[in-house]
């Protein structure tokens, strides 16, 4: 990846095009009738249809079909928002078996903000658009969702499941793809050095499940010159629910981060769909108070790679290589994905994967509601690891790392790696 | 190892496509998840990248993983009294894979492996949904590559660079797909299974293979494809150069030609493509410029520094304000990734394009230029050209947005005076893109009755009942007695 894409990726999405200040020549004003759909016309006309999304695509390359491929799912939501086309069970279908990893955005040369027009379509079906409110999100799913926004509910329900799991009470048909949860967490503690004012963004499952890399992250930013706050309880991003058309639940959930995360420092997220989330909170909410706390969110890796020079010396490299596997959300959303080969790189011999960061299947809740899918797309991921040959592979992002573990495959945080090759409590 | 995923199956019903008789064949022959009937599905393969909407539509979608279910859904159409269609990625620009009527779609997305590579006889065997840059990733570990690389390359399928005897801009020095596939196993419009060609350097019999490529699906479907890979070149340099005028770059193409240097690919775009490509890729394309040229040269390192002083220097010589030698292997695919781009950049101008892919001579390229600017101002038309420069390949692309009442009148007839303007320069029709729905009324232009003809009476040898891709290519009356319906709603 070389410096110049980045400088470039930089640039705010509003420059995309349809967003233009003034329109050129010829464009049409906006005098199609508003559809179902809650889309803006002008990105959903975007699209040229040329195809060169298809490949980067999980969902297309694993059946093939046009109405699984970015191309197909955008002329659906024309047929539907110009041709007065049904919102029929297979127009459902066609978006329902989207990732919504975007890979197909940095694809696409003409910029069709394709994560907003999904986003818009799934706000529609969840309000009821073509059929009964309930029936797109059933009142199981929007109470699993709901869940994550209370985040004692979730950390004494995943104690229970910890518990549950030992006991053999979990449907070996679910607990295939749980990782093997902790009955005990370890007590997060807010830094007591002076440094480096920042804070780092906890989350719901993250902070519930996988609460040691939070562990390392403090230790390997403390390593690095930062003091590190904690909020109190900032709970839940709101990225799945925003991915699942629950739209009002994703702003309360921003509003109660952005409350739970004042001031002006930075704000670190260590997972990459959270970050991703947070970065878009201006778009999202549309204050200007979001946009400045957007501004305020990095990867934590992006922090870090920033301040390469105070990385702690590496006193135990990592002995084999380590593959990097970028989680879509850091690398075609906030195109952060090079500072996590900056940050590891000191600590181990980095090995890259073939397959242009097509994503891994895992995409929030999407393993778990389409698993034959998910499956099927994570088949091509663990044979491109296998053509690496490194044993470890390195995820910043806690749902991909659960995916690829539930397929028997050594996937660790990038900042659990850096703390134990720097001898770090972690 | 993982599930393997199916779609939801439509059950047969009283009003669904799922009813008909030639689905429940399809299906015997086909895993059931594999024959698509939904309306909404059925309508996504009734257009490609050509925008080109015939009007028809697939009466019923197979998506076949070998050979042996390629030819049963061939002889079940057949059967039933069906056309059927050859399709890939749909990334065609002249409406090849675009139904007419409601023939068979049959869709090679999913026949994509590499079956054989022999490196030492520098020839593998693919399935014909292989991504042609796949295979060339693929290749890397031997240091080969295949050399037909299409703007669409990261998209498009092997089959369709057949289809089409595709090009792309490496195709100036290295020829265009016909060149680099040396046998066939193809699906005849009879659901039989032969292979022309061979991988013996002189093949017995009429070269059934070169008829073959670039039949546009007419002859039938290709399941096994035979490729000749090349070498990697030891050195490459890419240039830059940038002019304030579209004549002195094309001066320049011509200057470069002449001075016999065949640079691997000369290609040039204009300002405002250069402007909308850049937005997407920041590969540093200078957006000022009247026009860009971009040149690749390669071979034996010596050679390649003295070419790429000699290109430096003529372009120079005809006015280039600069010319920048790409760095690295990084700064050069970031050139290319924009240049392969630029079709797909235009919804930054506009959302809708319509482009020609005439050829004319190297010489009169900047008078053709002048006149395709004219037309498109003359039409109130936006245009911009990006194209294989070296080789003369126009593709003026005109740009609109669909919307717009009565915009399609327009673009048709500046799309005619576009194609009329090539030809009177001693041009012809297509370059690499193929004929498919878009161009067929124009074939008369080119071709003489007899011509026409000679073409009509090849595709009878292989399809004498039209039910391979029907109504493409060759225009209706092509042959004597030979009455093709006209698409309803064809562009042209």
């Amino acid at each position: 990846m070389s410096g110049r894409a980045d400088e470039r990726e930089a640039v705010p999405p509003e420059t995309a095009a349809g967003a233009e200040p003034a329109p050129a020549p010829g464009r049409a004003p906006l005098a199609v009738a508003p559809g179902p759909l809650r889309v803006d016309d002008a990105e959903l006309a975007a699209c040229v249809s040329c195809g060169l999304c298809l490949p980067h695509c999980p969902t297309w390359r694993v059946t093939g079909a046009e109405l699984l491929s970015p191309r197909g799912r955008i002329a659906a939501m024309r047929a539907v928002q110009w041709g007065g086309a049904e919102l029929d069970g297979t127009f459902v279908r066609a978006m329902d078996t989207c990732v919504q990893c975007r890979g197909c955005e940095p694809a696409c040369p003409s910029g069709v903000p394709f994560g907003r027009l999904m986003e818009g379509t799934r706000e529609a079906l969840a309000f009821g658009a073509g059929r009964g409110r309930g029936a797109y999100q059933p009142w199981w799913r929007r109470l699993g969702y709901e869940v994550l926004g209370r985040h004692r509910l979730l950390l004494a329900g995943s104690t229970a499941l910890a518990v549950a799991q030992r006991l053999r009470l979990v449907p070996e048909r679910v607990d295939r793809s749980l990782p093997r949860l902790s009955l005990r967490r370890p007590r997060l503690r807010r830094s007591n050095v002076t440094g480096e004012p920042v804070w780092l963004f906890t989350g719901c499952v993250m902070d519930a499940w996988q609460r040691d890399v939070h562990v390392a992250t403090i230790a390997v930013l403390e390593a690095a010159g930062a003091r590190v706050r904690l909020p109190g309880d900032p709970g839940c991003c709101g990225a799945l629910h925003a991915h699942a058309g629950l739209r009002a639940g994703a702003e309360r959930l921003a509003r109660r981060v952005i409350a739970a995360l004042p001031g002006d420092d930075p704000v670190l997220v260590s997972s990459a769909g959270c970050g991703a989330a947070l970065k878009d909170y201006g778009h999202l909410l549309g204050t200007p108070e979001a946009e400045r706390f957007a501004r305020r969110v990095l990867d934590v890796h992006e922090w870090l790679a920033a301040r390469a020079d105070r990385l702690p010396p590496p006193v135990r490299p990592l002995a084999g290589p380590v593959a990097v596997q970028d989680p879509c959300h850091l690398r075609h959303v906030q195109r952060a994905h090079p500072s996590v080969r900056a940050v590891l790189a000191p600590y181990a011999t980095l090995v890259e994967l073939d397959d242009e960061g097509l994503c891994c299947g895992a995409g929030g809740t999407y393993s778990a509601l389409q698993p034959d899918l998910a499956a099927g797309i994570r088949a091509r991921k663990l044979e491109a690891i296998g053509r690496t040959g490194a044993a470890v592979v390195a995820s910043a992002n806690p749902g991909c790392a659960l995916h690829l573990a539930a397929a028997g495959v050594d996937a660790r945080h990038p900042m659990t790696l850096v703390a134990e090759a720097a001898g770090l409590p972690g | 190892m993982a599930q393997r995923y199916r779609e939801p199956v439509t059950p047969p019903g009283p009003s669904t496509a799922a009813a008909d008789p030639l689905v429940a064949d399809l299906r015997r022959a086909l895993a059931p998840d594999r024959v698509r009937t939904e309306d909404l599905e059925l309508a996504l393969y009734g257009r490609d990248a050509s925008g080109i909407d015939a009007g028809g539509r697939a009466a019923v979608v197979c998506l076949p993983e070998t050979t042996e279910e390629v030819a049963a859904c061939v002889r079940a159409a057949r059967a039933h009294g069906r056309p059927f269609v050859a399709r890939g990625a749909g990334t065609g620009l002249a409406g090849g894979a675009v139904p007419v009527g409601e023939p068979v779609v049959i869709v090679t997305t999913r026949m994509t492996r590499i079956l054989e590579v022999d490196p030492d006889e520098r020839v593998a065997w693919v399935q014909p949904g292989v991504l042609n840059l796949d295979l060339t990733r693929h290749l890397a570990t031997w240091d080969l590559h295949f050399a037909p690389d299409p703007s669409s390359q990261q998209a498009c399928t092997i089959g369709g660079n057949v289809a089409n005897n595709s090009g792309g801009p490496h195709c100036l020095r290295d020829g265009v797909t016909s060149a680099h596939v040396v046998a066939l196993e193809v699906v005849l419009p009879d659901g039989s299974v032969t292979v022309l060609g061979a991988l013996d350097p002189e093949p017995g019999g009429y070269d059934l293979r070169g008829a073959f490529v670039g039949s546009e699906g007419c002859l039938g479907i290709a399941t096994r494809v035979a490729v000749r890979l090349t070498p990697n070149p030891p050195a490459v340099r890419t240039l830059l150069a940038d002019f304030a005028s579209v004549e002195d770059a094309a001066a320049t193409v011509s200057a470069v030609i002449a001075a016999g240097i065949v640079p691997a690919a000369l290609e040039m775009m204009d300002a405002r493509i250069t402007a909308a490509v850049e937005d997407y890729v920041g590969a540093g394309y200078p957006r000022d410029a009247a026009a860009v040229l971009l040149v690749e040269l390669d071979g034996l390192p010596a050679g390649v520094e003295a070419h790429a002083a000699e290109v430096v220097r003529l372009a120079t010589a005809h006015g280039a304000r600069a010319v920048r030698v790409a760095a690295d292997d990084a700064e050069r695919a970031l050139l290319w990734k924009g240049r392969k781009s630029a079709f797909g950049a235009v919804a930054r101008i506009l959302p809708d394009y319509y482009l020609h892919d005439t050829v004319v001579p190297r010489t009169r390229l900047v008078e053709v230029l002048r006149r395709v600017y004219q037309i498109a101002e003359r039409h109130d038309l936006v245009v911009v050209n990006v194209f294989h420069a070296g080789d003369g390949n126009l593709h003026p692309l005109l740009l609109f947005d669909r919307r717009v009442p009565g915009v399609m009148d327009r673009v048709h007839a500046a799309g005619e005076e576009i194609v009329a303007a090539s030809l009177e320069a001693g041009g012809v029709l297509s370059g690499e893109h193929g004929i498919g729905l878009e161009k067929k009324a124009y074939m008369d232009r080119l071709f003489g009755p007899d011509d026409l003809d000679a073409q009509a009476r090849l595709r009878e040898a292989f399809d004498p009942d039209g039910a391979a891709n029907p109504d493409k290519v060759l225009p209706a009356g092509a042959r004597c007695g030979d009455l093709q319906r006209a698409p309803e709603g064809a562009w042209i």
